[in-house]
């Protein structure tokens, strides 16, 4: 089960097809395409508050709680496998 | 010739080894056969039993002090060794990161968590839980995985703005929800027959709640599971079940000529507490001729009270005052033991297993070279 | 031995990441543990089950170095060190039919130990190393009965 060998879930594999086919990158995470799918909404972290922000395709990049205008990318939910060493 | 058996002081004196100002002398033991002309030095079990003697200091379920006496160093060695690096325990083995956004990286996340020392039930642990085995083929590692080889553990935290929390409040775990994570946090799953042997006190559970894992900020979360395996010391120390397994010699100190007086004092100061103590000289050995007590009725002398509690400093032998009036060393087979568990066993079991797992391993081998023979 | 798998209910971090179907068998470790269900394995003869599978490993481990002559011998271990290579030179040097008897670790990252014996006419090198494991076996049940003794009688500090 090393990391070489993970593969992206293809989103074809899920289970709407076609809205996260707009998506290019490939379901990289199933809520945010159930999201995109109603929307095109997208998360992102506030840089300033951490509050989690939902972003539509085009709009302004800009906090909703505090107008901060910077926003970080949440880390992918794939599971990843250490040692305990 | 005839042979002098040897007398009760030579045979005293054969047992110290010697701690002078700067060297140390007659280390090694001498007790094999040949060494001493006509005497019989050979093995013999009976003979062992009626010189071998163990006495406890303390055993506290997690320390245990004892003393070996009347035995090698190398036997005492191969217990020590033994307790360290092959008493199997349990500890994290793998772990899975679904998502870790805090502060510490993920890699060294997972090397504390796998230094945290876990406890569950006695049975569970010894005869349950057996070794795991990686599957030579990569394939069967998802059903290589039984209750009886793997226990599965869960950690689950976010930290959140606490709205309760006082305005001006700067203390972040009052602050936040789960600022802090500690090895409370972690929580056991249980599969199988798992609950039969792991439940109620006897659940996997870190030995100390208090481990502090990592801290977070709100927005940041730890979500991840773990896999716990059998293993040994000697492939990594968190398998280790003593957090130190040694020993040390007991110390010998001979008041060969009287200190008295200023010096007695100044010669206790040598010591740590309670080492050396400070007697009157009674009318008696005043009285007695060439004892060199003679004239100082009532002075204090420097007595030895309890040498096991002496670090041999060799400090003593630093003053002109005391030269040629003290005598240093240890018993070359008085072993000290000091066993302190990390906590999954208890330190008086884990010798006990030290003993069985030397004895087990010479049984296998004389099967093999009985095997090799053949 | 029989098999059975026992899927749980779907652990909480799945809802958010990819249906845990479409992951990869890799990517859920502890939802594939298999529950041994083998009725007879169970608690009662876990004893045997331990002492069974230590002897599954009967590869030989010992060997004798060529060159060797009956009362004088070298011999290499697989996969022991000092621990039990000091241990059993001292219990065979107190063995007064042998000559001489040490031990060495010829390099340190290659698990192996080798101990040499030289014996006197009348017995043999393997004969001496025999018995050096015997006095270690009895030395150990001397051990562990007299540590026993000395911690019950020091009180009962634990069960």
């Amino acid at each position: 089960m090393s990391r070489e060998q993970y593969q992206i879930p293809t989103g074809s594999a899920g289970a709407g097809g076609a809205g996260s086919g707009a998506m290019g990158a490939g379901s990289f995470n199933a809520a945010a395409a159930r999201d995109y799918e109603g929307g095109g909404l997208m998360h992102y972290m506030c840089g300033d508050c951490a509050v989690r922000v939902p972003l539509e395709k085009g709009a302004p990049i800009r906090c909703q709680k505090c107008g901060a205008r910077v926003l970080y990318k949440e880390r992918t939910k794939r599971m990843v496998q250490f040692e305990a060493r | 010739m005839p042979h002098k058996p040897p007398t009760t002081e030579e045979l005293e004196r054969r047992k110290i080894v010697g701690i002078r100002e700067e060297t140390i002398t007659d280390v090694t033991s001498t007790d094999f056969p040949g060494h001493y002309p006509g005497e019989d030095h050979s093995w013999d079990i009976e003979r062992f039993r009626q010189g071998f003697r163990v006495e406890f200091h303390h055993n506290e379920t997690f320390e245990a002090s004892f003393s070996l006496i009347g035995i090698d160093a190398s036997i005492a060695n191969a217990f020590r060794r033994i307790m360290i690096a092959d008493i199997p325990t349990l500890a994290i083995e793998t772990v899975f990161i679904n998502n870790n956004t805090s502060v510490i990286q993920d890699e060294v996340l997972s090397h504390r968590l796998g230094l945290i020392p876990f406890k569950g039930g006695h049975d569970g642990l010894h005869k349950f839980i057996k070794w795991y085995r990686k599957p030579d083929d990569q394939s069967q590692l998802d059903s290589s995985y039984f209750d009886n080889n793997t226990v599965s553990l869960r950690l689950e935290v976010k930290c959140e703005h606490n709205d309760k929390a006082a305005a001006g409040e700067t203390d972040p775990t009052k602050l936040y929800k789960h600022a802090h994570v500690y090895a409370r946090d972690i929580e056991f799953v249980p599969v199988g027959r798992q609950l039969q042997y792991f439940s109620g006190e006897d659940a996997i559970a870190p030995v100390n709640p208090d481990i502090l894992i990592a801290k977070l900020r709100p927005g940041q979360e730890i979500s991840l599971s773990m896999h716990m395996h059998k293993g040994v010391g000697s492939d990594h120390a968190k398998f280790s079940p003593v957090a130190t397994a040694s020993y040390r010699l007991m110390p010998v100190i001979t008041i060969e000529r009287p200190i008295l007086g200023r010096d007695a004092e100044k010669f206790a100061r040598c010591f740590p507490k309670g080492v050396i103590g400070l007697e009157k000289v009674t009318r008696k050995e005043a009285a007695k001729k060439g004892s060199g007590y003679e004239g100082h009725e009532g002075e204090l002398k420097a007595v030895v009270r309890d040498p096991m509690r002496d670090t041999v400093s060799r400090e003593c032998l630093r003053h002109d005052e005391f030269k040629g009036k003290v005598k240093l060393g240890r018993r070359r087979d008085h072993f000290i033991y000091l066993v302190e568990s990390t906590g999954q066993l208890q330190s008086d079991e884990i010798f006990l297993e030290a003993v069985a797992h030397l004895k087990k391993r010479a049984q296998f081998l004389e099967k093999q070279v009985m095997n090799m023979v053949r | 031995m029989p098999r059975a798998k026992s899927k749980k209910e779907e652990p909480v971090e799945a809802e958010s990441d990819v249906a845990m179907e479409e992951a990869p068998t890799s990517h859920q470790p502890e939802d594939e543990m298999v529950v041994d269900q083998d009725e007879d394995e169970d608690a009662g003869d876990v004893e045997d089950d331990k002492s069974d599978e230590e002897e599954e490993e009967e590869a030989q481990r010992v060997r004798l170095l060529p060159g060797s002559t009956p009362t004088a011998a070298s011999f290499e271990f697989l996969n022991e060190g000092h621990t039990l290579g000091n241990a059993l030179r001292y219990i065979t040097m107190r063995n007064p039919d042998v000559e001489f008897c040490a031990y060495a670790i010829p390099h340190p990252s290659e698990a192996k130990m080798n101990v040499r014996i030289q014996t006197f006419e009348g017995t043999t090198a393997i004969q001496a190393l025999e018995k050096g494991l015997r006095d270690l076996q009895e030395l150990c049940n001397v051990v562990s009965e007299k540590f026993i003794g000395a911690r019950d009688s020091f009180g009962a500090s634990s069960p």
